[in-house]
């Protein structure tokens, strides 16, 4: 079967588009078999997926070859991924993942109902948010590490890409831990709410039971003849239960003292991996271009590309450094902290 | 449309073409985007860096260029189905560089083309890597969410000159046709439309319009696999009703295109290096000092769809323009004021009942001011983007005293009474350049009922090369004038004028950054071009269009000519213009669809030029008229010819 080459139009000029292709026009030529015109992707695109077209060739032309030499071990399509790859894309699972427990967080955190308050579900799902991000945060670093030690001088490319996956990671970290703190910022509103309800209620509730100290005492004397046992079980139960409401008060207020300091020591380890990012965002290039602004770049002999990226890499700035070139945000958010503590 | 067209990148290609699956717990994917030049054009304007990050593309290449693996990756290439790409494609499968592919082509790619690819993959046993193929149908360059342009890369090919030299041949023409048809038809591909083609008789648009009509009847013959079906007009998001296509020729209006202007896009495309909607300065750092030359760097700026600033004024009169970022700046200075009280407050030690209870208060203050700061930010950037930019026009509308011109010229096309003379203009020493004197002289030429008399023709002309001009497209225009007959019936360019408002000393205050001492304050009042002027005609279907220039329009359906012919006033519109366009024509089609309620009008061209740039292609024509035995080369490495003093003699 010989298929018939049909030529467009051709320019002497190399790179230039010469002329329509013939494709539109549907005149099957009669020697070819009648091949399956590729349908035009319906749903609502306007382009046309030659997918279905190629592979046809391709099994064609398979048919015509497979005589002519040995078949080939046909690669996998998966092929085999490097560490860094499986690694970013375990982090990635992960990231998603401690996002849907953050989400459940959110829903839980903002109810505001006094006596249905989940607080011990809210705490632990903290606490695993929590961990959850820190272990992200390591699993990013080690990432990081992983990059910088394969540094291989051939690779310009890959090492590109490899810096931006981790630092698209770590800005999806850095985005969800503001939600997180977010989150804990609202559950403390909710708290202190609850606690300047509750002190209402547990004043009326204390007066009331003083109230009744005082006229069941009245009765106590009243009975003193009587019943002296009943009388000091009785007082020992008033005084226990008067005892056990200030206690349970007490508990209240140190369980909400305590949360408070969890949610604030977690925001300040938050404000660590924004530091981290901000870090991060420094090394890599502007990302606010087009990506035609590199076209001088890229037409720079590779050569004087080494040196360019090796000095940028080669300046790890110091804490200090790094904390002088932080966007305003970061700072204005320490300050924010440190008022918050 | 931009939106369209973003839409198309983000959903379709750029996530392989699937429907975006609703998770959020799968694992990210990360590819890599290849393109060439083509492809590049296409994109810049659109999207930025961030944007593509944001998509997963980790890396974006030129196509030819030297890339190294990159073996556990999929990568999206965007091409034009070029010989040299797919050879490229080709050798990149044979060297396994990535982990699969997925080939997008802007335009269809040939069957033969296709096979080439097919045979590489089974030799480099890489069929299963080539997961889909594509053929976009993106074949231009949106621009503005209402405009475009052909193509960038090989304007040359489709240029003003190309297609209206002389010598050309019937085969060069043809290319350029099929080029042009080639994209157009991409266009009404992706805007989902089957357009109703009106056109003049008589030249290259009657000829684009023709091969246009035949490309879309085929594709709708066979309904089956028509890229027109019911889905896709859906998409298109427009009425039922179908659009009005009306292709023009630069030929019918050569005024505009050397027009001085005042409106801000505009005036940035005419006076600085705008291109592909990103504007170039270039600024002078160091001192003065001694005999070191001051450094100049190039400062690159690009405006987009997000600088709500530019969306505003982009077609504002320049006065206004000033005044506005005068006023933002203020706006954003009494915002900034505002964060640092705040921030020192912050600094208060309170012991103070009172400082306290106004913490908890600013607390909120500052977390909201926090979440404001890359907002204010961002703005400080784009007030400083656009105080640079604007100080730069000014400057030249200061130094060549553009306002003159531009009144001058309006006067004349409007045809209003002249308060001096074009001698007196030419004759200035100050105000503008020899090109802008040129410019002017030739719009007198092409406006003027009657042609100057031999003697006051030789008086303008001893004056122009006096002041430095170079007559050669006087001779192109006279050419031209005589060509189009257009002596008797010069095209109409309204009938308003402008008025000025008095000169500016006193309408800024000294706390300005633009001293626009000495410039008019002009006021635009909305008149239209002829282009404008046409498609106004036949969107209203005005039972007597008054004819500027040629008697009659072919009408041509693309559908059988059984379904009725449409009786209603259009309510949509796109104005395509074969041979070039500018921003003074776009901004004027703007305002009078502003003015329109419910219309809707898309400018196309097939490439834009500056004045400037029109004025060397014109020069170029001309050249080629005499010295068409000469190598074209000589006459692309000249960049004086222009400044040169040349006496031509008139010899038409």
């Amino acid at each position: 079967m010989n298929t018939r080459r049909r030529h467009g139009p051709r320019s002497s000029q190399e790179g230039v588009y010469t002329g329509p292709s013939q494709t539109q026009f549907q005149l099957a030529p009669p020697l070819e078999t009648p091949r399956a015109i590729p349908p035009v992707d319906n749903s609502g695109m306007s382009c046309r997926d030659r997918t279905s077209e190629f592979q046809s060739v391709c099994k064609s032309l398979q048919g015509r070859q497979n005589g002519a030499h040995a078949v080939k071990p046909v690669h996998t399509a998966v092929r085999q991924r490097s560490d860094f790859t499986l690694m970013a894309k375990r982090i990635g699972r992960d990231l998603s993942n401690t996002f849907a427990k953050l989400e459940k967080l959110t829903i839980l955190a903002k109810r505001k109902s006094l006596f249905d308050d989940k607080a011990v579900e809210i705490d632990e799902l903290t606490y695993i948010v929590k961990q959850d991000i820190n272990n992200l945060n390591k699993q990013i670093a080690e990432l990081q590490t992983l990059v910088r030690f394969r540094n291989s001088p051939n690779s310009r490319h890959l090492q590109t890409h490899s810096n931006t996956i981790v630092v698209s990671l770590q800005s999806k970290l850095a985005s969800m831990s503001s939600d997180f703190k977010a989150v804990l910022e609202v559950r403390t509103e909710n708290l202190k709410q609850q606690r300047s309800r509750q002190e209402q209620f547990s004043q009326s509730a204390a007066s009331t039971t003083s109230f009744h100290n005082s006229s069941l005492s009245n009765s106590v004397l009243m009975q003193d003849d009587s019943k002296k046992a009943d009388i000091s079980i009785d007082m020992d139960l008033r005084s226990s239960q008067q005892m056990q409401l200030i206690n349970e008060k007490d508990s209240y207020i140190q369980d909400r003292a305590n949360t408070m300091q969890n949610i604030e020591s977690t925001i300040v380890e938050l404000g660590s991996i924004f530091q981290q990012l901000a870090h991060m965002v420094k090394e890599q290039e502007e990302t606010v271009q087009r990506i035609d602004s590199n076209v001088e770049d890229t037409q720079l002999t590779w050569t004087s590309l080494m040196p360019k990226s090796s000095s940028t890499s080669s300046r790890s700035p110091t804490t200090a450094g790094c904390l002088s070139n932080l966007p305003n945000p970061i700072i204005f958010f320490f300050v924010f902290v440190l008022f918050m503590s | 449309k931009t939106q369209v067209m973003v839409w198309n990148f983000k959903d379709r290609m750029l996530n392989f073409n699937t429907p975006p699956l609703k998770n959020t717990t799968a694992e990210p994917v990360w590819k890599v985007l290849i393109y060439d030049r083509f492809g590049q054009d296409i994109i810049s304007p659109l999207l930025s860096v961030k944007e593509l990050r944001d998509m997963g593309i980790t890396l974006h290449l030129l196509l030819h260029s030297d890339r190294d693996p990159i073996p556990d990756v999929p990568a999206i290439y965007f091409v034009m189905p070029t010989e040299e790409n797919i050879d490229r494609i080709c050798q990149d499968l044979r060297n396994q560089l990535y982990e699969s592919y997925y080939l997008n082509f802007i335009s269809a790619i040939s069957r033969s083309k296709l096979e080439d690819i097919a045979s590489a993959a089974l030799a480099a046993n890489a069929v299963n890597q080539v997961t889909k193929v594509f053929d976009q149908y993106l074949n231009f360059i949106t621009l503005e969410d209402d405009m475009f342009v052909l193509c960038n890369q090989n304007k040359e090919q489709i240029s003003y000159h190309a297609i209206n030299k002389p010598d050309i041949m019937d085969t060069d023409m043809e290319v350029i046709m099929d080029t042009i048809v080639d994209s157009l038809f991409c266009f009404f591909v992706t805007l989902g439309a089957v357009p109703i083609i009106r056109c003049p008789r008589g030249n290259a648009a009657e000829m684009v319009a023709v091969k246009l009509d035949k490309k879309l009847r085929e594709n709708l013959r066979d309904a089956r696999n028509s890229l027109f079906t019911g889905d896709t007009m859906g998409a298109g998001q427009f009425s039922f009703q179908r659009p009005l296509f009306v292709l023009a020729d630069r030929n019918l209006d050569l005024a505009t295109p050397l027009h001085h202007t005042w409106t801000y896009q505009a005036l940035i495309h005419d006076v600085l290096d705008f291109h592909l909607n990103r504007v170039t300065l270039e600024e002078s750092l160091g001192s003065e000092a001694g005999a070191r030359p001051k450094k100049k760097t190039k400062k690159s700026y690009d405006l987009t769809a997000a600088d709500q600033f530019w969306q505003k004024h982009k077609g504002s009169p320049f006065p206004e323009v000033a005044e506005s970022v005068q006023e933002e700046l203020d706006k954003y200075r009494a915002q900034e004021d505002e964060v640092k009280r705040l921030k020192s407050i912050m600094g208060l030690e309170g012991e103070d009942e009172g400082a306290i209870s106004m913490l908890s208060d600013n607390t909120a203050k500052l977390t909201s001011a926090v979440s404001s700061l890359p907002e204010l930010l961002e703005k400080k950037r784009l007030i400083d983007l656009h105080t640079n930019v604007a100080t730069a026009v000014l400057d030249h509308i200061k130094s060549r005293k553009l306002d003159v011109y531009f009144e001058y010229e309006e006067k004349l096309m409007s045809k209003s009474t002249l308060d001096k003379s074009l001698l007196d203009i030419i004759t200035d020493p100050d105000a503008g350049t020899p090109e802008d004197k040129m410019r002017l002289f030739l719009i007198f030429y092409i406006t003027a009922q009657q042609p100057p008399s031999e003697g006051d023709l030789e008086q303008y002309k001893k004056a122009l090369i006096d002041a430095g001009c170079d007559l050669s497209p006087l001779n192109y225009i006279k050419q031209w004038k005589a060509f189009t007959k257009m002596a008797t019936t010069p095209a109409n360019y309204g009938n308003s004028g402008v008025k000025p408002m008095g000169l500016f000393s006193r309408v800024m205050n000294t706390g300005s950054q633009f001293v626009m001492e000495g410039v008019k304050n002009l006021v635009l009042k909305q008149h239209n071009l002829p282009v404008t002027r046409i498609l106004d005609n036949l969107m209203d279907m005005k039972s007597n269009p008054v004819s500027y220039f040629c008697p009659s329009f072919e009408i041509q359906d693309t559908i059988h000519s059984s379904i009725p012919r449409n009786k209603n006033p259009f309510q949509e519109a796109i104005v395509f213009v074969v041979g070039g366009g500018n921003y003074i024509e776009y901004q004027n089609l703007v305002d009078y669809t502003k003015a329109k309620q419910g219309k809707r009008v898309m400018y196309g061209c097939s490439e834009l030029f500056s004045a400037a740039q029109f004025m060397k292609q014109v020069l170029f024509t001309l050249y080629r008229l005499h010295y068409f035995s000469l190598p074209l080369g000589t006459f692309l490495t000249h960049s004086k010819i222009c400044k040169v003093k040349i006496k031509i003699t008139s010899n038409l």
